[in-house]
């Protein structure tokens, strides 16, 4: 089918042709006319091009813009250069996320309208970066002349939002391709800088991948750490039973500030074993604070039968007891 | 985000349970496995305790289902959320797997030649800069788990969880693993 054949060509082509697109809308619609020119019922091709995405035609159908162009010769080319981002927006349908949408560049002479209606598109849900371009080439009325950036502050938050503002500046380009692009190396240069105060020793570089590398070097030293210890604690204990029950029980019951309390020990631990003055380990308890005390045997008392470990901050401090047999 | 020390909290109960389950079924066992089956509890604890609002979590936990010898242990460490969570977590692995497939395959069908004008040199430049980040990002994605079915800038954001989380791990285990020295020093000193 030709009208088949036609939309596949214009989708295929699409893509080629956005970034050829230069100057304006009426260049536009004369590149459009020689793709239309194949088939010469351009009418029924863009019903054709209706079928997929029926709704924005409707939309378009019905946009204001649409009674602006008043010779009706002119009104298939129109409709081809909205289909073409609707095709874009079909194309990029499957996907989520922040890929760059190829888009007919903007500028003064594009009417801004054109953008509303596709705007409204159920397929809004990945295309927060089409918006912001929709969004751009309404406030792009003027030109690209000196303007400022600025991103609003929702941007930040999720990829999800429907209009991110952004503006170009001063003697940056303007056709959408940039400024999405723009917007999403923002994005994640505010992530980076995030990433940046993580890591320690982060901060005095600079550029991506040194960047980059300090942060591979520190997650590949967290796993290595993370593989030491593990054999380490498998070396040292021959079986690590714990007193779970008594565990968990502290948990529900009083939690002081962020510390679950002791757990009783029961008296299967050798006698004499934990017969320790306190003053011999006086430096390891940092606070030797406990939230209750369950019982504990005679023996033991209560300070050596908790461990106590303030890891790294001052904040949390984690008590546990390792029983072993 | 939570609170380190919450999440510390959080982390040891799982990693305790763990531990539990993974000592009684099997008495003797040799070091490398006991090494094994701690860091597995430990990793699973780890990205339970982060209550599957981390795409690494599912994916570490999605991939340590995956082999025959640790299904089982994973499963019972996961308890009655196993069901739930590997489900879930598979799940939405094969989304991304999906989303990145098709991610692809738009991306080669509107691939589109941008004209360069920069001179060569700074072509050069700027390329060789690309390489290198394109390079590590790579290296990055390998790191994480559950990485290659990302985008960059969700890479970022899991590698921030990444990273808080294998923090706390470190700081959890090395308490135990100093605690548990210190017992045995009493034991032999005592």
């Amino acid at each position: 089918m030709e009208l088949g054949k036609c939309a596949e060509a214009r989708s295929a082509d699409c893509g080629e042709k956005a970034e050829e697109i230069g100057a304006g809308h009426f260049q536009l619609g004369e590149e459009i006319r020689t793709l239309v020119s194949a088939p010469p019922d351009s009418g029924s091709s863009f019903t054709a091009l209706l079928e997929l995405p029926a709704t924005q035609a409707v939309k378009l159908l019905h946009s204001p813009e649409l009674e602006e162009t008043p010779p009706a010769a002119e009104l298939p080319p129109v409709f081809p250069a909205c289909k073409l981002s609707v095709f874009l927006g079909a194309g990029n349908s499957p996907e989520t996320g922040s890929i760059p949408v190829k888009q007919e560049p903007t500028d003064s002479d594009s009417p801004p309208d054109n953008s509303l209606p596709l705007a409204a598109d159920p397929m809004a849900v990945n295309g927060d970066r089409k918006l912001t371009k929709r969004k751009e080439r309404e406030k792009k009325v003027k030109g690209p002349a000196k303007k400022s950036k600025t991103a609003s502050a929702c941007e930040t938050d999720g990829e999800k939002l429907p209009y991110v503002h952004v503006r170009a500046r001063r003697g940056q380009a303007t056709d959408s391709h940039s400024l999405a692009e723009r917007a999403r190396r923002e994005k994640i240069n505010a992530r980076m800088k995030l990433l940046q105060e993580l890591v320690p020793g982060c901060n005095k570089i600079s550029g991506t991948a040194m960047v980059l590398d300090e942060i591979i070097n520190h997650v590949q030293s967290l796993q290595r750490q993370v593989e030491f210890l593990s054999m380490r604690l498998a070396a040292v204990n021959p079986r690590i039973d714990i007193n779970l029950d008594s565990l968990l029980a502290a948990e529900n019951g009083s939690l002081l500030d962020s510390n679950f309390s002791g757990i009783i020990m029961p008296s299967m631990w050798p006698e004499g074993q934990f017969n320790i003055n306190r003053q011999q380990y006086p430096q390891v308890w940092h606070q030797p604070v406990w939230g209750r005390e369950e019982g504990n045997p005679n023996f033991i008392t209560p300070e050596n039968s908790l461990l106590s470990y303030d890891s790294s901050a001052n904040s949390g401090k984690s008590y546990f007891l390792i029983l072993v047999n | 985000m939570h609170s380190p020390s919450q999440l510390k909290r959080d982390f040891l109960k799982q990693w305790l349970k763990g531990l539990q389950m993974c000592s009684y079924p099997k008495k003797e066992m040799s070091i490398l496995e006991r090494k094994k089956a701690i860091k597995l509890s430990a990793d699973v604890a780890m990205a339970s305790a982060r209550n599957a609002t981390s795409c690494w979590g599912l994916a570490l936990i999605a991939n340590a289902s995956k082999e025959g010898n640790d299904k089982c242990l994973v499963e019972h460490l996961l308890g009655q959320e196993s069901e739930r969570g590997k489900m879930a977590s598979t799940f939405q692995l094969a989304i991304l797997h999906k989303k990145l497939r098709s991610k692809k395959i738009i991306k080669k069908s509107c691939s589109v030649r941008r004209v360069k004008k920069l001179t060569p040199r700074m072509v050069l430049a700027s390329s060789v800069a690309k390489r290198l980040v394109k390079n590590r990002t790579k290296v990055l994605k390998s790191l994480v788990p559950g990485g290659e079915s990302m985008d960059e800038f969700s890479l970022i954001k899991e590698t921030l969880d990444y990273i808080v989380s294998l923090r706390v791990q470190v700081d959890v285990m090395r308490c135990l693993a100093n605690a548990s020295d210190l017992l045995n020093c009493k034991g032999v000193h005592g």
